[in-house]
């Protein structure tokens, strides 16, 4: 079943008397429980398609829908509200909130919501990713890996259909780089979450699926993994 | 979520939380000053607002008020006033027996009902013996049934009277009272008229020039109760002015916020991204930073208000001399005022922060 379908997706960019196409019609499928990574060069618009793809940028011309659902011009509370409930986040720079414990961090996207047995759930998520044991630690408290932990954590905790991961491992040491996507790997196929990988990093194709790359805002080759 | 972050920047919040509490305690402390002032100032001026004084007008050769007068004065007077008509004389007064200086006394038919005794007793109706004021009687070491000597007869002291208001031209602290039965004048030099409110006094000393003063200007009408209302309202403005510098000082404080805010939201910048990226609605941004703003301002204000609490505890003890002075409406209305102009100013510098931080698109403020 396809979580995501994009259709010639475009986004321009005005700068100045310039226009920049960040992507020049881009298709995109992906199915749930899938795990693709998405490759290119600096500049060859990853960062622009993940943004579409998390409706936290709209795209200028195409369309996207979202499990089943066409997103295309929702406004933007209701972008915000459905990336609540189908999305989830994880970041090259892992952004937790300092000031939080590892299960507060996790617990942040339903905070204000407070459904019941949320710090349960926090907690069993922690556990899930190897950090039983430091469950009540600052974010300062922990390595790089164990935060990226936290962070994959947290995208879960909304038990999303997909989650966005903006370069995981390009903060990290290739053997905890490999423990995340060994993460990664058993939440799509346990969970049947979607995820989406933009990266540089070759490691990474071990894991996944399918490699998209993009080569100036367009899909150039698509190669399918072993798996 | 909001308290945290605020102890992240822990010596950023205090100093800005320090800016409200000096606002705060400006201006309640300032506005408590006030209210003292006013107070003890009241507390002198006493009853001198409900009181006339009739005096005779020599510029028109009126040397004494007659019986007529004081007649008259007593018509237009409101029943339940006092008129007290006055003599006075120089006399030579001997308060040892020794040396014998001249001083002037007074001759009142009830003083009863013009002073209270502070020792021994008022005799009603006063024939005999004579009063003196709490100074006279200091000086010269007068207690009831002391005797003085007024123009070589010995005549005894029968009490002490009680310290009156300092600006009042009935205060006896200095005069010895005698009965009016011993002056052989007829005429009075004054009357007292003491009603039961200033306004009553003016209407009654508007009264009295009407009636005296018809054909001629025979008498002056010294009245302090419109002075005593001019002088409440100069003090309800110079500590409106007080205050007025007073919030100058919360009104820098709210800026101190609005740049501690402005300084977090930049360095926040991510962090907000994050939120709006996991589903936080600009809505919720908005009150988790004014919420932050809120924290401060409150918890400045609290500070505040116990420690204008203390400020106005010493104010009242040297002031007015009492300290629970400071329990009184006037002050506890400067302090509501004081802290919920403190936490309002917070809130409302927190408001553009707050609103920059929610309106930020997650995309620009996630591009690392």
């Amino acid at each position: 079943m396809k979580v995501v379908d994009a259709d010639d997706l475009v986004k321009r960019y005005r700068t100045g008397g310039q226009t920049l196409d960040a992507l020049a019609g881009v298709d995109f499928d992906l199915d749930a429980g899938e795990f693709v990574s998405i490759m290119g060069p600096s500049g060859s618009g990853k960062t622009t398609l993940l943004n579409i793809l998390g409706l936290l940028d709209t795209p200028t011309e195409g369309r996207i829908r979202l499990d089943g659902q066409d997103v295309t011009g929702l406004s933007d509370r209701k972008r915000t509200a459905l990336r609540k409930r189908t999305i989830g986040f994880v970041f090259q720079h892992f952004y937790l909130l300092p000031t939080l414990t590892a299960v507060e961090n996790v617990e942040v996207p339903l905070l204000l919501d407070q459904p019941p047995g949320l710090t349960k759930r926090a907690r069993s998520l922690l556990e899930r990713m190897g950090l039983g044991d430091r469950l009540d630690h600052r974010p300062d408290e922990l390595s790089g890996g164990q935060k990226q932990r936290v962070a994959i954590a947290r995208s879960l905790i909304n038990e999303p259909k997909i989650v966005l991961a903006d370069e995981p491992t390009g903060n990290l040491d290739s053997e905890t780089g490999r423990q995340i996507l060994d993460e990664f790997q058993r939440i799509a196929d346990e969970d049947d979450v979607a995820i989406v990988a933009v990266t540089h990093d070759d490691l990474v194709n071990e894991y996944v699926d399918r490699t998209v790359h993009l080569v100036d805002g367009t899909i150039g080759r698509e190669r399918k993994s072993g798996g | 979520m909001a308290r945290r972050n605020l102890t992240r920047t822990k010596m950023r919040s205090l100093l800005a939380s320090l800016g409200i509490v000096i606002g705060v305690i400006a201006i309640a402390s300032l506005g408590m000053f006030g209210v003292a002032l006013q107070y003890s100032f009241t507390q002198n001026l006493g009853d001198i607002g409900n009181q006339i004084t009739v005096s005779p007008n020599t510029a028109e050769n009126v040397t004494e008020l007659t019986e007529r007068d004081v007649r008259d004065i007593q018509r237009v007077a409101s029943p339940t006033a006092t008129v007290a008509p006055v003599k006075q004389r120089v006399e030579p007064v001997s308060f040892d027996r020794r040396t014998t200086g001249r001083q002037l006394v007074y001759g009142v038919e009830n003083p009863a009902e013009l002073y209270e005794a502070r020792e021994g007793r008022i005799t009603e109706p006063f024939r005999t013996g004579a009063l003196v004021g709490a100074n006279i009687a200091e000086e010269h070491d007068l207690h009831p049934g002391s005797t003085i000597t007024v123009n070589e007869s010995t005549v005894r002291v029968r009490a002490v009277l009680a310290e009156g208001d300092a600006f009042s031209s009935l205060n006896p602290d200095n005069r010895v009272l005698l009965p009016a039965s011993s002056f052989q004048e007829r005429g009075y030099s004054q009357v007292y008229v003491i009603e039961s409110s200033g306004s009553r006094a003016n209407e009654t000393a508007m009264a009295i020039r009407n009636s005296l003063n018809d054909r001629q200007e025979r008498v002056n009408v010294m009245e302090l109760g419109s002075i005593v209302d001019t002088i409440e309202q100069q003090f309800q403005i110079i500590n409106t002015v007080l205050v007025g510098i007073a919030s100058i000082s919360l009104l820098v404080a709210g800026i101190s916020i609005l740049n501690v805010m402005l300084m977090s939201t930049v360095e926040r910048r991510e962090e907000i991204g994050v939120l709006r990226a996991v589903g936080y609605q600009k809505r919720d941004v908005l009150k988790v930073m004014l919420m932050e703003a809120t924290l401060l301002g409150v918890l400045g204000g609290v500070a505040g208000v116990v420690l204008s609490l203390g400020a106005g505890l010493a104010i009242n003890h040297y002031t007015v001399g009492d300290a629970t002075a400071v329990f009184r409406m006037a002050n506890a209305w400067y302090l509501g005022a004081a802290f919920s102009f403190g936490v309002v100013t917070s809130i409302v510098s927190g408001l553009y922060p707050a609103w920059k931080a929610a309106s930020e698109e997650p995309v620009e403020a996630l591009r690392g």
